[in-house]
């Protein structure tokens, strides 16, 4: 089997699963505050941040640091539920296709459904800075290009925590225990973005990007910048690390 | 009765391990905050553990309410899978029933989390704090109110856990109403009264204390009607 049709068949797979419906529950949430305490965001004299780009700036680092890496393991959930149900992954593992390929599959999946969120969260972004600039009469839109590279390079630097969530979940059979991982691992990036050693820390990176990107957009306001030369040498290690974790581990359970 | 068999029933999923280890994490919070930056709070005048909630309750909260969706989540999770809810259905015991079992257990298991954390509280205060006379009658109310605020997030959560037969799709729910309580302006009043967004608040600090509580009686009751509802509607589909 060539992997695009394990991959179609792993989209088949989640086709009802209804994940769309709390990707955008989540987008949706997030914008309805910041709609109705929109005109805050012309108070921000001691930040030195314009009211359209605090308003992006701010809905984008809550869903950074939450929603978005607890998305991620919400989908491993799916991914592996829709296995673990009826023994599916025993079937799976008799399929003429290698291992690799299929756990690779599915992370591709997960990438896919990552960057869904993303463009719902975008489209959202400008629905609601639409309904807000007609609010107070304010320009709050800002040019698809500047919002387009900032989501992909939260996109990207996503890659080595999906990677890491993946592995967690393929390794850890309990399904409380993976998922516990997960989400455990989510609450110190706030901390961690503060310190030195960020940069080992997968789980940190999106809401590390977009708190710098805050600092620059902000005239007074100091944020760490990221240093490509210890971060990406680091990103890319962790990233190759827990997809051969995952390759080699996936289904170990049933192998046995 | 019923919580002896539940009990039994996630000796071996993780569950109580689940609690602990999000407990002891929760625990550390205020010690390493304590460790780094000891100068900082010693220097505040105010009592231990006003010093030490204000300081860390957000993110000991945010450990109780995961550890709490998580939890509950499993609890339904193991009857949903392998149809077993089937069985269940067909012993001489109510839906409703197994429903405040699964509450109990939960709601004990939440209080030994709150046991830990006070654990900690208590040993940061005796460790870098003087503590005074009233230190320990302020620890239980804190505690207890704390306590009381969990209970509708649990009461909750256990709800959508029953109601979504794949584990992912309660999961995600919760996930949702987290982020939603996370997200949450303080103002108006009504909105605070969020149930996943009720454990994040303090005694210290509150001002309509008294209506929090009454709150979480309300959405109890709420929650309990809700769940008599949901086996109705539900059985009068299947």
């Amino acid at each position: 089997m060539n992997f695009l049709s394990l991959l179609s068949v792993e989209y088949k797979k989640i086709k009802r699963s209804k994940i769309f419906l709390i990707l955008f529950a989540a987008a949706f949430i997030l914008w309805i505050p910041s709609i109705i305490n929109s005109d805050l965001n012309f108070h921000m004299e001691t930040e030195g941040i314009s009211p359209e780009n605090n308003f992006f700036i701010q809905g984008f680092m809550a869903m950074s640091w939450f929603m978005f890496p607890a998305s991620i393991v919400v989908v491993t959930v799916l991914l592996n539920q829709t296995e673990r149900a009826d023994n599916g992954i025993i079937k799976m593992l008799s399929l003429p296709a290698s291992t690799v390929k299929l756990s690779l599959a599915k992370f591709i999946v997960m990438l896919s459904l990552a960057a869904a969120q993303i463009l719902i969260l975008t489209g959202a972004y400008y629905a609601s800075a639409a309904i807000v600039s007609v609010i107070q009469d304010y320009n709050f839109i800002l040019p698809p290009l500047f919002v387009a590279k900032e989501t992909g390079i939260i996109f990207l630097s996503a890659l080595p925590m999906t990677a890491f969530f993946w592995m967690v979940s393929v390794c850890i059979q309990t399904p409380v225990f993976s998922v516990g991982t997960g989400m455990a691992s989510i609450v110190p990036s706030v901390l961690l973005i503060n310190t030195k050693a960020w940069f080992a820390y997968p789980m940190s990176y999106p809401l590390f990007v977009v708190s710098s990107e805050y600092g620059k957009l902000a005239a007074n306001l100091e944020t760490a910048q990221p240093e490509l030369i210890p971060w990406l040498p680091v990103a890319v290690v962790i990233t190759i690390i827990c997809l051969v974790i995952s390759c080699s581990c996936f289904g170990w359970a049933a192998r046995r | 009765m019923n919580i002896c068999l539940e009990y039994k029933k996630v000796k071996r999923t993780g569950f109580i391990q689940l609690f602990l280890c999000g407990a002891i994490l929760a625990a550390v919070v205020p010690v390493v905050n304590m460790v780094f930056r000891t100068e900082m709070y010693t220097s505040i005048h105010n009592t231990p553990v006003q010093i030490l909630l204000g300081a860390n309750w957000q993110l000991m909260a945010m450990f109780n309410v995961l550890v709490i969706v998580t939890g509950t989540c499993l609890l339904y999770h193991i009857e949903y899978d392998n149809n077993s809810i089937q069985k269940l259905k067909s012993l001489p015991i109510t839906e409703s029933q197994v429903f405040l079992g699964k509450a109990a257990l939960s709601v004990i298991m939440y209080m030994s989390v709150l046991v830990i954390e006070a654990g900690a509280v208590i040993f940061c205060s005796c460790h870098w704090f003087v503590t005074g006379d009233g230190f320990w009658k302020e620890l239980c109310q804190n505690f207890i109110y704390s306590f009381i605020m969990g209970l509708p997030c649990i009461a909750l959560s256990l709800l959508v856990s029953e109601a979504c037969k794949n584990m992912w799709m309660s999961f995600g729910i919760g996930v949702v109403c987290v982020f939603t309580a996370l997200i949450l302006p303080e103002k108006p009043f009504f909105l605070s009264l969020f149930p996943f967004a009720m454990p994040f608040k303090m005694l210290a600090g509150t001002k309509h204390v008294i209506n929090y509580i009454y709150a979480s009686a309300a959405w109890i009751a709420v929650t309990s009607l809700a769940e008599l509802l949901l086996i109705k509607i539900r059985r009068s589909f299947e």
